[in-house]
């Protein structure tokens, strides 16, 4: 029991000595070019570099038609072991809509409501740890656009 | 800002509503008024960054987040958001 104890407590301090800051990245600090741009493809070379995709290991689910373009339900998961995750889409202004920085062990399982201005496809792209890059896309009917409010 | 994150097996299930307006710049030029929307969103347990996002103005209004973690009952998610004016809000709560 004893020995148990003093396990446990190694641990919770092997836990508490990981620097917080360690992960912290403010994408719109770090890469604030990445969201002024407005097509898909100029906007990923801005956040990554000129990268070749990967489509494989990375899953996005949304209603393939939406009826409110204000709040489109958006589901990303993967199972690769991530740096960032990326959501981009063609149908607004601006492509980007979020990038997620993954934690250590963290688990790529996110959902998030976006809005669209009409019909699009929405582009999920999984930056892993092994540096290379996951992309997976959706094309979607959207009934009324979300934009204009 | 509503906040629940529940515990199953060993990964806690958080979700996350957010209230903002989450005003693009577009409708900000309709309205006349300023664009604003949240930009960053942070939470973290026991000082641990377990969820980070960089957002932009086509989140939905009041932008509900969910997302997974690894961490035990009873402690504690502090979740912290930015907007473009610099308005910040941070939420507690205890995991179930």
């Amino acid at each position: 029991m004893e020995r148990r104890k003093f396990l446990s407590l190694g641990a919770l301090a092997a836990v508490a000595a990981v620097p917080s800051t360690l992960s912290a990245i403010d994408y719109r600090k770090e890469k604030p070019d990445t969201w002024k741009a407005h097509k898909v493809e100029p906007a990923i070379e801005k956040l990554y570099g000129k990268v070749k995709l990967i489509e494989e290991g990375v899953k996005v689910k949304t209603p393939d038609v939406a009826a409110n373009g204000g709040a489109i339900p958006i589901d990303i998961t993967s199972k690769i072991a991530a740096k960032s995750v990326a959501l981009l889409q063609d149908a607004n202004p601006e492509s980007t809509v979020a990038v997620w920085t993954v934690p250590e062990n963290g688990i790529v399982d996110y959902s998030l409501k976006i809005k669209m201005q009409g019909s699009g496809t929405v582009t999920a792209i999984v930056e892993g740890l092994d540096g290379k890059y996951y992309v997976a896309r959706k094309t979607l009917q959207v009934a009324l656009g979300g934009c204009e409010g | 800002m509503k906040l629940k994150a529940k515990l199953k097996g060993d990964i806690v299930n958080a979700k996350v509503m957010m209230k903002h307006d989450m005003t693009t710049y577009n409708q900000a030029k309709k309205r006349g008024t300023k664009a604003n929307f949240i930009t960053y969103v942070t939470a973290s347990v026991n000082g641990k960054i377990v969820y980070e996002v960089s957002t932009s103005q086509f989140l939905s209004k009041n932008p509900i987040l969910k997302f997974k973690f690894k961490a035990a009952k009873g402690e504690k998610l502090v979740m912290t958001w930015k907007d473009l004016l610099g308005n910040t809000k941070t939420s507690k709560t205890k995991i179930k």
